[in-house]
C-alpha cells in the first residue's frame, strides 16, 4: 500500500511562491483563494533579524476531520492515502472548511464547491509528481510514502526530525516539515503587525491574533516571543448569519414542542388549538425556516438532497438531517392527531417528539464538535447550552403564542423559561470563565471583548430585561420572550463568528 | 516511482487526465512544445502544454532538458499563461490618432505600419541622418539578432537599459579580466558571497537559486551583504547589513585579512595577475619581485583594518574576521556575485565588483571548480550566419565623449541630451522598455516623448500597454515568451548551453499540417514577433536594395524573397553551435528540428580554467610575442599602426591577441591588454582615472557620514526585486500580482519614532527634484538610517477603461503654476468585468507609488551607471499629501544632470580614441569609428 505525504523542507525554501502559481495554473484556481501558499514570519531584532518560510496546504491527515464531517463524501480517501475530493458530490455546506484545522479548504467561486490540495492525484495516477514539486527551484517540496520505511518522510517521522502543524488536533498529518521555524507553523505564535504584510494588501480577510486576543493570551505555548507574520493569504469565515439564524429557528421549533409535550404530560392533551394544532404548526414553520436557512447557506442549494441520496453517515450534518426529518414526522403526526382531537395519540407521541426535539436542539453540539478547526465549538458545555437555549426559545415563543390563544399552565411555562434562561446564563459564564487552550482563550476574547463584543453585550443586556417581563405574564411576557429571542440570536451570531476568528494558518 | 515530466517521446502526443474533471478520468490530448521564459533575464526553459482539442495553451511547465533551469521555474514561469491570456493585451497594430498621450488609437494593418515606418527610416538613411534612428531595448530576447539588424542597417542606433542596471558591475569586472560578469560555480563552492539577492532576483534567479541551495547542502557558507533583510539574506549564514556604499570597504578589509593571515593563493596570483605592473606603477621603490607583492598590498590597504571596516560599514568586527577566516579556509572555492545592488546604487559602485573580484583572485577562485568563472566562458554566443560588416558610425547621443569607459549606452541621459540640443530622433523604437516609468526622472522623458521636434516618431514594440507606449505614435504588438523566436544563452553554471525560444502555436500548427508565412498568423490576434518584423521592415526601408540593406534580409535559398526564420535558424544551428549537428544527426534529425523538439542544447565539455588552455601553433601563426609575453596579432586592436588596419568585426571583448606566455607555454589567458588579471589597470590610468587603477573604495553620494540624520536625512534604497515580479513586465499577470502588489517603505522602528512616522502612517520622501508620498512599514529587517521600497509597484494608467492591468492604478497628471509636474493617484486596483472572470475577483487595491519619477539622473562619472540610491529627507506626510502623490521639477532635474556631467573626465583617450578598443560594447562598430571626430576638428562634445 501507499500512504502519500509531503516533506516540506523549510530549510531549502526560498519563499519564491513558484508552488503557489504552479498550483493555480494546474488547477485553474481563481483569484482570492489558494490550495497552497508560502507563509513568511520574521523573528529577532536588527541586526539579528531572520525571515522564515513555510509552505501551507492540506495536511492529508491520517484522521481527516474534513472527511468525517463531509455530508456527501465529496471528500474521500483515495487508494494512495490522499484526501481527495469530488466536485460532483459537493453541496457547498462549508463544514469541511471549519473542520479543517489548517485553513486548507476553500470554496471555489467558479464552481461553488469546496476545493483543496488533492496532491495532484490526477497526475499521480499517470506517474507524474505534483506540479508544486516539479516547479520548486530548490526541491523544497518532496513526495514521500509513509508506508515505505526507507522513505525520507518515514525516516523523519521515525527519528522525530520533522514537525507537523497543530499536532494537538490529533489529525496525524502526513505533511511533515523539515527545519521549520516553530512560529511559522503555529498560527498563534506570530501575528500580522498593524502596518501589514511585506508585499500584499492587508485586509480583514487575513486572520491574525488580534490585540484583544493577544492581551487575553499573551504568552506563546513555548514561552517564546511572538513572531511577526509578514506574508500570508486571506481566509474568510464561512459561516455567518444563516447559521446563527438556523440555530435560533430550530431552537424555537424544538422548544415549542418541548413546552407542548410538557402540557400534554400535565394533562392538557385535549386542548386542540393550544396543544394539538397550533404548536406543531408553529414548530413546523420554524423547522421549515430552519431548512430554508440550511439549504440557503449551501453554495450548491440545488444539491441539498445529496444529504440523503449521497449521505455520509459519519457526518453530523447527515445525522442532523435525519433528526430534523424525524422531528418533522413527529410534528406531522402530532398535528394530525391534534386535528383529530386524539388526545391519547398525543400522549403516545410525547416520547418520540421529545426525543426528536432534543435531538434537533442538541445535534449541533456534535456537528460543531466535528469542526476540529474551531476549538471554541468543542466546549464540553455546548450540548447543555444548546438545550438551555431550546428551553428559552420554546418558552419565549410560547409567551408570544399566549397572546393569541390560551396556553394552559402558563405559570409552568414561565417557570420553565425562567429556569432555562438562568441555566443558559450560568452555562455560558462557566464556559467563558474556565481555563482554556490559547486558541479558545483567543476565541472567547473575541466573543466577549473583541469583534463580537456588541452582540455579546446585547445578549447580556437582554437577559435581565427579559427575565422580570416574563414573570409578569401577558403582553409584558411576550415582549420579554421577544427580547430573549433577540438576545439568543445575538449570542448565537457572536458565538458562530468568534469561533471562526482564530487564525489556523 | 513518479516522474517530473512525461517522457520525451510522448511530447508530440501526450494524453493526460483533466485536473478539473478529476476524479472522473477524462483524458485530454496535448502536444508539449518547448520554448523559453521571458519573465527575467535567466531565460529558463518552458514546456507549453497545447491542448489539441481546444487549440489553446493549457499551461506552462519547466523544460526538463534545459541545462540551466532543469525543468524547474520560479513563480514567473508558469505565470506566462496569464500573459498569453491577458484580456487587456494589444492584439493588433495601433496608430495614434489624437495628441500624444491622449489615448486615441486606431487599428491599422501590419502592411501600413511597415510602409510608414520603413519609409521614414529609408528617408533618414538616404538623407544621411542615420543617428536619428534608434532602437532602445530593455530586456533583449536574443543575443545576436539585433546586432545583426543594426549592423545591416549600418547605424550606431542601439540603446539599452544597462546603465540603470549593470554598467557599474560590468566596469569593475571588465577592468580585471576583460569579461564583464562573474559566473560562480555555486553548486561546488565552499563560500558563496552575494552582494545581491540571488535567491529572489539577480542574474539568474532560478538557475542560481537551485545551485546556491545545492552548495549550501554540500556545506558551503553563505554570506550576504545587503542593507535590508532580503529573502537571500534570510538564508545566509552571515548577513551583513553594511551601510550602503561601504561594500567595497568591507571587501578590501577582507582582502587585507586574507593577506595578513597568509590565506591567499600566492601561486595563482603570481601566475595570472599583472603584479609586475602593479609594483612598477605603485611601488617603484621596491624590486619588482613577487615576494614584494604581499607586503606592498598590506601597505596599500593599511587603512582597511577590521576595526575601521566595522566602523565605516557599521558591522561587527569579529564577524568580519570570522568571515575572512572562512573565506581563507576555502581557497579555490569562493563563488562571489554582485549584480545591480550595491554596484548599481552608489557612485563608485563599479569598485564594489572590482573589489569582490579582488577576493576571487586572492583566493585563487578564478574559473575553478567551486570558484567563479568569467561569464564569457560559460555563456555561448553563436556567430550569426549572415553577418554584415559592422557600422562605421558612432552615435554621440548614446556614447557621449564624457563617458569613454562606460560599459553601456548612457540611456538615462538621452532626454537631457535631446533637450540640450545634441541631436534629435527621427524614429525611436522602444522594446521591452518603458523609459518613462522605469528610468529616473520620468517627467523629463514625458516632456521629450511628447515633443515631436525631439522625437519624430516613437514606435513602441510591446505586448501590452505601458506608460511610455501610451505616448507613442505606433503601438505594435510583439509576442510574449511563447510567441516568438530567439536564441539565448547565459552563464548559469559551469558549462555552456543554448536555448531556443519558439512560437508555440506556430510550431503546433505546423505539426498539425498548417502553413504560415508569418508568425502573426498563428499568434493571438495579429501579435507578431520582432525577428520577422525586422526582416519585413528592412525590405520596406530598402525596397530596391540600393542601400545594401535588403540583401542582408534576403533568402539564400530563394533569392528575391525575404529570409525566413526557418532558413535563418537552420543555418545558425548547423554552422554556429559546436556539437549540435553531430548530436542532432545521432537522433536522425536536422539541428533545427532538434532544437524545435528539445528547446535547448548543452555544448559538450566543461569550462574550468579556460585561461590555462594551451594555444596551438596554428593560432599563433603571424603573431609577435611582446616584452610582456603577449602574443600580438598585427591588424588587431592589440597591434596596429592605424585604425584602418583593423578590418571587419573586432572581437566582442579583448584586443584580439590570442595568447600569453606563461612559464614558456602559450596559454589562452584573459581578454585584457596584458592577457592577465589586471590588479593595476593601465586602461584606467590612461583614460583619466589613475587614482582608480587598483581596487579602491570610493566614497559615494549617500555615504552615511555625510548625512544629516537629525534633519531627517536618510538613505533610500528604491531598487529591490521581489521574487514574483519583474520590473514592468509582470503587471499583466494575475497570479503574480495577487501575491505581491504593495511596496511599503521599509523603515526601522527606531527610525520611525525619530522621524515621527506613525504606524502605517503616510511618509513624504523628498529628493533634490521633488517628492513622493508612500506608506511606512516598520521592520527589524532594515538598517536604521536606511529606508527602502521595492521598485516594482507604482504602475499607473491615465484612462479609466483602457490599458488596465493587474498592477496599474488610475492616475492623473498635471502641472502647477510653477511648472512642476504632479502625478496624482486617483484609485488603486478595482474589480472589473472582462472576458477573464478573475478580473471581477480582484480583492486588493494597493498599487504602490511611482518613486522613480522623483529621482534625478546620477550617472557615475566613470561607469555611467545610474546611482540609484538617493539621499532623501524623510518625514510624515504634509497637509494635502495623499498616498501616491508625486511632484517633480524637471528644471531642477536638468540642473542635477549638468552637475553630474561636469564631474566626468571626457575622452578622447590615448590615440585620440573615443573608447578603449578592447572594451566590450554592444553593436561594436568598425575600429575607425573609434576615432574621435572632434579630434579631427569636425565636431565636439560641446559643439
Amino acid at each position: 500500500m501507499t500512504r502519500l505525504g509531503f516533506v516540506l523542507d523549510s530549510g531549502n525554501c526560498i519563499g519564491c511562491h513558484a508552488c503557489t502559481v504552479a498550483c493555480k495554473s494546474e488547477h485553474d484556481v481563481p483569484v482570492g483563494v489558494n490550495r497552497t501558499w508560502v507563509k513568511y514570519v520574521e523573528t529577532g531584532v536588527f541586526p539579528d533579524t531572520d525571515r522564515h518560510f513555510s509552505v501551507m496546504r492540506c495536511n492529508q491527515c491520517e484522521d481527516a476531520p474534513c472527511m468525517t464531517i463531509c455530508p456527501t463524501s465529496a471528500l474521500f480517501r483515495a487508494d494512495n492515502g490522499v484526501v481527495d475530493f469530488d466536485d460532483h458530490n459537493c453541496i457547498g455546506c462549508k463544514a469541511c472548511i471549519n473542520a479543517c484545522p489548517y485553513d486548507a479548504i476553500y470554496i471555489n467561486p467558479a464552481t461553488s464547491t469546496a476545493h483543496k490540495c488533492n496532491f495532484c492525484n490526477h497526475r499521480i495516477e499517470e506517474g507524474l509528481e505534483p506540479s508544486c514539486v516539479i516547479v520548486c527551484p530548490t526541491r523544497a517540496i518532496r513526495v514521500g510514502d509513509l508506508d515505505d520505511p526507507d522513505s525520507e518522510i518515514s525516516r523523519l517521522h521515525a527519528n522525530g526530525g520533522g514537525s507537523v502543524r497543530s499536532p494537538e488536533q490529533n489529525t496525524r498529518p502526513r505533511v511533515v516539515y523539515k527545519d521549520a521555524e516553530p512560529s511559522s507553523l503555529d498560527p498563534l505564535a506570530a501575528a500580522i503587525a498593524p502596518d501589514g504584510l511585506i508585499w500584499a494588501d492587508t485586509t480583514p480577510a487575513h486572520p491574525t491574533p488580534t490585540p484583544v486576543a493577544l492581551t487575553a493570551a499573551p504568552s506563546r505555548d513555548d514561552g517564546a516571543e511572538m513572531a511577526r507574520t509578514v506574508y500570508t493569504t486571506q481566509h474568510k469565515p464561512v459561516w455567518g448569519t444563516m447559521v446563527s439564524g438556523y440555530l435560533v429557528t430550530k431552537a424555537i421549533a424544538a422548544g415549542v414542542m418541548l413546552v407542548t409535550a410538557l402540557l400534554v404530560v400535565l394533562g392538557h392533551g385535549s386542548e386542540q388549538a393550544a396543544v394539538g394544532v397550533v404548536p406543531p404548526m408553529v414548530a413546523g414553520a420554524f423547522l421549515a425556516l430552519t431548512g430554508v436557512l440550511l439549504v440557503g447557506d449551501l453554495r450548491q442549494p440545488g444539491r441539498f438532497h445529496y444529504l440523503i441520496t449521497r449521505g455520509n453517515s459519519s457526518s453530523w450534518l447527515v445525522r442532523g438531517a435525519y433528526v430534523l426529518a424525524g422531528f418533522a414526522v413527529c410534528l406531522a403526526a402530532w398535528w394530525i392527531a391534534g386535528l383529530a382531537e386524539a388526545g391519547a395519540a398525543l400522549s403516545l407521541l410525547v416520547v418520540p417528539t421529545v426525543l426528536f426535539a432534543l435531538g434537533t436542539a442538541g445535534y449541533t453540539a456534535f456537528l460543531f464538535a466535528q469542526c476540529e478547526g474551531r476549538d471554541l465549538w468543542q466546549g464540553r458545555l455546548l450540548l447543555p447550552v444548546l438545550l438551555s437555549q431550546t428551553v428559552v426559545a420554546g418558552g419565549a415563543a410560547t409567551m408570544v403564542l399566549d397572546l393569541f390563544l390560551e396556553v394552559p399552565e402558563i405559570v409552568a411555562v414561565q417557570t420553565m423559561l425562567a429556569i432555562g434562561l438562568g441555566a443558559n446564563v450560568v452555562l455560558v459564564v462557566v464556559e467563558t470563565r474556565g481555563r482554556h487552550s490559547r486558541h479558545v482563550t483567543m476565541a472567547i476574547a473575541d466573543l466577549t471583548l473583541g469583534a463580537q463584543r456588541t452582540r455579546y453585550l446585547l445578549w447580556l443586556f437582554l437577559v435581565p430585561v427579559a427575565y422580570p417581563l416574563i414573570l409578569l405574564g401577558g403582553v409584558p411576557a411576550a415582549v420579554g420572550g421577544i427580547c430573549a429571542l433577540i438576545g439568543l440570536f445575538a449570542y448565537e451570531d457572536a458565538y458562530v463568528r468568534a469561533g471562526q476568528s482564530v487564525p489556523l494558518s | 516511482m513518479l516522474n517530473a515530466y512525461p517522457p520525451e517521446d510522448q511530447w508530440d502526443d501526450h494524453q493526460s487526465l483533466d485536473a478539473k474533471e478529476w476524479p472522473r478520468r477524462v483524458k485530454r490530448r496535448f502536444r508539449l512544445v518547448p520554448t523559453t521564459c521571458f519573465n527575467c533575464e535567466a531565460n529558463c526553459g518552458l514546456l507549453a502544454w497545447v491542448d489539441k482539442d481546444t487549440g489553446r495553451i493549457a499551461k506552462f511547465e519547466g523544460n526538463p532538458v534545459h541545462p540551466a533551469s532543469r525543468g524547474r521555474n520560479c513563480a514567473k514561469g508558469p505565470a506566462t499563461l496569464n500573459q498569453v491570456e491577458d484580456p487587456e493585451r494589444i492584439l493588433y497594430p495601433m496608430k495614434r490618432v489624437g495628441e500624444r498621450g491622449e489615448g486615441l488609437w486606431e487599428r491599422i494593418a501590419w502592411d501600413q505600419a511597415l510602409d510608414e515606418i520603413g519609409g521614414r527610416i529609408g528617408r533618414a538613411f538616404r538623407e544621411d541622418r542615420k543617428h536619428e534612428v534608434m532602437y532602445h531595448v530593455g530586456r533583449m530576447g536574443d543575443d545576436t539578432y539585433m546586432e545583426r539588424v543594426l549592423h545591416a542597417w549600418g547605424i550606431d542606433g542601439h540603446n539599452s537599459h544597462t546603465n540603470i542596471c549593470s554598467s557599474g558591475a560590468r566596469v569593475g569586472f571588465a577592468t580585471w579580466m576583460g569579461f564583464d560578469r562573474p559566473s560562480p560555480d555555486f553548486a561546488n563552492a565552499k563560500v558563496i558571497f552575494l552582494i545581491s539577492s540571488h535567491l529572489e532576483a539577480g542574474h539568474y534567479f532560478n538557475p542560481h537559486a537551485q545551485r546556491i541551495l545545492e552548495g549550501k547542502a554540500n556545506g558551503a557558507t553563505i554570506i550576504c551583504v545587503d542593507p535590508r533583510l532580503s529573502n537571500t539574506a534570510s538564508q545566509a549564514d552571515h548577513w551583513f547589513s553594511a551601510w550602503p556604499g561601504t561594500e567595497a570597504f568591507l571587501l578590501l578589509a577582507i582582502a587585507r585579512l586574507l593577506i595578513e593571515n597568509g590565506t591567499w593563493d600566492r601561486e595563482f596570483v603570481e601566475r595570472w595577475v599583472n603584479w609586475e605592473t602593479y609594483l612598477t606603477e605603485t611601488r617603484p621603490d621596491l624590486d619588482p619581485v613577487f615576494d614584494n607583492v604581499g607586503p606592498a598590498l598590506l601597505d596599500h590597504y593599511a587603512d582597511y583594518t577590521p576595526a575601521e571596516a566595522a566602523r565605516v560599514c557599521g558591522i561587527d568586527e569579529d564577524r568580519i574576521r570570522e568571515v575572512a577566516r572562512v573565506i581563507g579556509a576555502g581557497l579555490g572555492g569562493f563563488a562571489g556575485h554582485t549584480w545591480r545592488a550595491a554596484s548599481a546604487g552608489n557612485e563608485g559602485g563599479w569598485q564594489v565588483s572590482r573589489c569582490l573580484w579582488f577576493v576571487n583572485v586572492l583566493t585563487g577562485s578564478v574559473g575553478t571548480e567551486g570558484g567563479t568563472n568569467a561569464n564569457g566562458w560559460n555563456k555561448f554566443i553563436p556567430v550569426t550566419p549572415i553577418n554584415p560588416e559592422p557600422q562605421a558610425e558612432w552615435n554621440d547621443l548614446t556614447w557621449p565623449a564624457e563617458y569613454p569607459l562606460t560599459h553601456h549606452e548612457l540611456s538615462i541621459l538621452l532626454p537631457h541630451f535631446l533637450k540640450s540640443g545634441r541631436g534629435k530622433l527621427d524614429t525611436y523604437f522602444t522594446r521591452v522598455y518603458n523609459p518613462l516609468w522605469t528610468n529616473p526622472d520620468g517627467f523629463t522623458w514625458l516632456e521629450v516623448l511628447s515633443d515631436p521636434e525631439k522625437v519624430g516618431c516613437h514606435v513602441a514594440l510591446t505586448p501590452t500597454w505601458n506608460e511610455s507606449a501610451w505616448f507613442a505614435d505606433y503601438a505594435l504588438p510583439m509576442g510574449v515568451a511563447s510567441e516568438r523566436h530567439d536564441v539565448a544563452s547565459f552563464e548559469t553554471h559551469n558549462g555552456q548551453w543554448i536555448g531556443f525560444r519558439q512560437p508555440v502555436m506556430r510550431r503546433h500548427g505546423e505539426l498539425e499540417g498548417e502553413t504560415f508565412d508569418r508568425t502573426h498568423e498563428a499568434n493571438p490576434g495579429e501579435v507578431w514577433e520582432e525577428q520577422e518584423f525586422w526582416i519585413d521592415l528592412s525590405w520596406r526601408i530598402d525596397p530596391d536594395g540600393s542601400l545594401g540593406i535588403r540583401h542582408q534580409f534576403e533568402s539564400r535559398e530563394n533569392p528575391g524573397t525575404p529570409l525566413t526564420l526557418d532558413e535563418y535558424y537552420a543555418m545558425l544551428f548547423e554552422g554556429s553551435v559546436p556539437g549540435l549537428p553531430e548530436t542532432a544527426d545521432a537522433e536522425g534529425v536536422t539541428p533545427l528540428e532538434y532544437m524545435r523538439r528539445k528547446g535547448a542544447f548543452a555544448l559538450p565539455g566543461d569550462q574550468y580554467r579556460v585561461y590555462e588552455r594551451p594555444v596551438s601553433d596554428a593560432d599563433l601563426a603571424g603573431t609577435e610575442r611582446d616584452e610582456r609575453g603577449v602574443y600580438r596579432k598585427p591588424g588587431t586592436a592589440g597591434s596596429y599602426g592605424s585604425l584602418d588596419e583593423i578590418s571587419g568585426h573586432m572581437p566582442l571583448v579583448g584586443d584580439g591577441s590570442p595568447a600569453i606566455d606563461i612559464d614558456g607555454e602559450a596559454r589562452f589567458g584573459f581578454p585584457t591588454p596584458s592577457k592577465k588579471l589586471e590588479l593595476f589597470s593601465e586602461t584606467m590610468r590612461d583614460w583619466g582615472w589613475p587614482e582608480y587603477a587598483t581596487p579602491t573604495f570610493i566614497r559615494s553620494q549617500v555615504h552615511w557620514e555625510d548625512l544629516d540624520f537629525v534633519a531627517g536625512e536618510r538613505i533610500l534604497v528604491p531598487t529591490f526585486r521581489i521574487p514574483t515580479l519583474v520590473h514592468t513586465r509582470s503587471a499583466n499577470s494575475e497570479w503574480l500580482n495577487e501575491i505581491s502588489h504593495r511596496h511599503p517603505l521599509w523603515v526601522h522602528p527606531g527610525d520611525a519614532e525619530e522621524l515621527g512616522i506613525e504606524v502605517n502612517g503616510l511618509v513624504r520622501i523628498s529628493t533634490r527634484i521633488g517628492h513622493y508620498v508612500i506608506v511606512a512599514w516598520r521592520t527589524e529587517g532594515i538598517r536604521p538610517g536606511v529606508v527602502a521600497a521595492s521598485h516594482h509597484m507604482g504602475r499607473w494608467r491615465l484612462d479609466e477603461d483602457k490599458a488596465r492591468s493587474w498592477g496599474a492604478g488610475k492616475a492623473s497628471i498635471d502641472r502647477d503654476a510653477d511648472g512642476r509636474w504632479r502625478l496624482r493617484h486617483e484609485h488603486g486596483n478595482q474589480p472589473y468585468d472582462s472576458a477573464e472572470p478573475d478580473t471581477g475577483r480582484i480583492w486588493w487595491s494597493d498599487t504602490g507609488v511611482h518613486q522613480n519619477l522623483t529621482f534625478p539622473v546620477q550617472p557615475d562619472p566613470v561607469s555611467g551607471m545610474h546611482c540609484w540610491l538617493q539621499r532623501v529627507t524623510v518625514g510624515p506626510a504634509q497637509p494635502g499629501d495623499e498616498y501616491g502623490d508625486v511632484v517633480v521639477d524637471t528644471d531642477a532635474s536638468h540642473a542635477v544632470f549638468e552637475e553630474w556631467l561636469a564631474r566626468t573626465r571626457p575622452g578622447p583617450g590615448p590615440g585620440g580614441l573615443r573608447r578603449p578598443l578592447w572594451f566590450a560594447r554592444p553593436v561594436k562598430p568598425k575600429a575607425t569609428a573609434y576615432q574621435a571626430d572632434w579630434v579631427q576638428g569636425r565636431s565636439g562634445p560641446d559643439a
